[in-house]
């Protein structure tokens, strides 16, 4: 019982930052019907970058997380203004967005190695809040309350803006109809780069987050969460925010309890077994309405 | 003459086994799909092939028609259930299955060695192999567009509706597509496994998906000469940057995204723009072709 206590637990702050991903990652494809594969690469620039703060400006954890947050929400706008929205206004193929983003994903890891280094990076021990509580026997650090915190009100805060405030009104409505949007006065312009921008830097936290939990930052860190990413995207339903969010967390859980009971590797394969199954039998995903709904 | 050939083999057979897989995508999206099965069925049939020569000792033309085999049934199989989905969930469901093929490469250790791959695999594949095989395909596809398949081939990519209304089988017209697409890619890597002496499940990701793609965009998808073109320019472009593997991803991926960006009909485009530049404003024929894809 201690065991699946504490398993929970590593769980659920695995994935806290696996959700945090996927609903920016989500947020995308719901608002603006973008599949952006370079999301993974922007995941990864977060982490490092994260470190770095920690590592040579000697920044505190959090202040830490901010900035990079920043960054990277400014190079996923950067992104939109160089590519993606060229593209759009073009009208071209949807398939040249996707090759655009893939490629965008090599050309950013190639920057990270060129700046970095390919090595894996860590924190500095200073910077390590070491501290352990105990609970019965379920051993917690520190770290993993500050993940789960900050996914939470990461969480709670995107939740405020699409339910609560005008521009989540009218970024829903760009998520019903972009024309439709226009119609009624929205500025679709300026939102979408304000979509961008907070689909960067969750994708940019989770980066922060996921190098705090295995205390390890490498260039290479995107393709893995891009692939977990899109498992959770489909699961969740594609464009679906809630439902990213839950299917993230599960996500975390299943890996962590599987370590214990499924010894064959063959576990990622069971993984996009399930991505399969999803898409044939409920495309619209686990939690997804019957009909299509975003955001 | 004969030395430049002796010292650049090794990349010219890479550009001929890249635009082989370059039309490969090239098949599938000439009907509209974005398949990320590529590197998948091509690990079938590198895989395959091999243990047809190694394990059960047959011959080379046995072993490259095993693989190509597996992978179009593999391809068949797949298709059924996949081609039903849109757009972007094809893409994703096709990604799933060549990461399902990675993985169960990597770790069904007793066939395919696993992480360490498979070694000392007999060089069989010459240089003649691999230049019939791309023109068979050039010849081929040019053949096929020439016909009422071709016909039916454009009208399933530029819209479907129309297509269906006049009694055009779509989903059957796609089904086909795929198998072919899929012998493709399994002789592909069938050929590419009989090359290099060594295979392992990373030769085979997502990433040769991705480049494959990347090849027939670069070349543009208006003619089957663009995923060769497209090929010999990925291939041989970092070939110039040797010196380290960064710099080439970079020039790679920023003529990828500057090509998407300014040349939506790939480098092909060139071409005729080249030609009115050179010898003035001479219209050409006159031309009721339709507008090449993008």
């Amino acid at each position: 019982m201690d065991v699946f206590l504490q398993q929970t637990f590593n769980g659920l702050a695995l994935g806290a930052a696996y959700a945090v991903f996927a609903v920016g990652f989500t947020l995308l494809f719901g608002v603006l019907n973008v599949l952006n594969l370079a999301q993974g690469s922007i995941f990864m620039i977060g982490g490092i970058v994260g470190l770095e703060l920690v590592r040579l400006v000697d920044l505190p954890l959090p202040a830490a997380l901010v900035l990079a947050m920043v960054a990277t929400g400014a190079l996923s706008v950067l992104t939109q203004i160089a590519v993606f929205g060229p593209l759009e206004r073009r009208g071209g193929n949807r398939w040249m967005g996707l090759v655009a983003s893939l490629a965008l994903a090599r050309l950013f890891v190639a920057l990270a190695q060129e700046i970095f280094g390919t090595q894996v990076l860590r924190f500095p021990a200073e910077a390590w809040m070491e501290t352990v509580w105990t609970i019965g026997n379920v051993r917690i650090q520190t770290l993993q309350i500050i993940v789960v915190v900050t996914a939470l009100t990461l969480m709670a805060a995107l939740a405020v803006l699409l339910r609560g405030t005008q521009t989540g009104r009218a970024i829903r409505t760009m998520a019903f109809n972009p024309q439709v949007a226009m119609l009624v006065g929205v500025p679709v312009g300026r939102l979408t780069l304000l979509v961008y921008f907070i689909s960067g830097s969750l994708a940019g936290a989770a980066g922060v987050q996921l190098g705090i939990l295995y205390n390890a930052v490498s260039p290479f860190m995107g393709e893995m969460i891009l692939l977990k990413g899109l498992t959770v995207l489909i699961v969740g339903g594609l464009g679906h925010v809630p439902g990213a969010a839950l299917a993230g967390v599960l996500l975390g859980l299943t890996e962590v309890y599987s370590v214990g009971y499924l010894s064959s590797s063959f576990r990622e394969a069971i993984g996009f077994g399930v991505v399969f199954a999803v898409l044939l039998l409920r495309p619209t995903g686990l939690f997804g309405a019957a009909v299509r709904q975003r955001a | 003459m004969m030395s430049f050939l002796a010292s650049y083999e090794n990349v010219i057979a890479l550009v001929l086994i890249h635009s082989v897989l370059g039309i490969g995508a090239y098949v599938m999206l000439s009907v509209n799909r974005f398949s990320l099965a590529t590197g998948g069925l091509m690990a079938l049939g590198a895989y395959v092939s091999v243990l047809v020569t190694i394990n059960a000792g047959l011959p080379f033309p046995v072993a490259l028609a095993a693989g190509t085999l597996v992978a179009a049934v593999a391809a068949l199989i797949l298709g059924f259930p996949v081609l039903r989905l849109e757009g972007d969930y094809f893409a994703l469901a096709t990604l799933a299955f060549t990461e399902v093929v990675r993985v169960i490469a990597l770790n069904w250790e007793s066939v395919t060695g696993g992480a360490l791959g498979i070694v000392s695999i007999p060089i069989e594949t010459r240089m003649w192999h691999l230049v019939l095989t791309l023109a068979v395909l050039v010849g081929g596809v040019l053949y096929i567009r020439s016909t009422f398949i071709g016909r039916i081939l454009e009208a399933c990519r530029q819209d479907e509706m129309p297509a269906q209304a006049i009694g055009i089988d779509v989903a059957r017209v796609r089904l086909v597509a795929f198998v072919v697409s899929g012998a493709i890619c399994g002789l592909a890597g069938a050929l590419s496994a009989h090359y290099s002496y060594f295979i392992g499940p990373s030769d085979f990701g997502l990433i040769r998906s991705i480049d494959a793609i990347a090849y027939a965009v670069l070349g543009g998808l208006g003619n089957v000469i663009g995923p060769v073109i497209g090929a010999i320019v990925y291939t041989v472009l970092p070939e110039t940057l040797r010196f380290s593997a960064q710099a080439r991803d970079i020039l790679v991926s920023l003529t990828v995204i500057l090509v998407v960006l300014f040349l939506p009909k790939g480098l092909l485009s060139l071409g005729p723009a080249l030609y009115r530049g050179l010898f003035g404003g001479s219209r050409g024929r006159a031309s009721v072709e339709p507008e090449a894809a993008e």
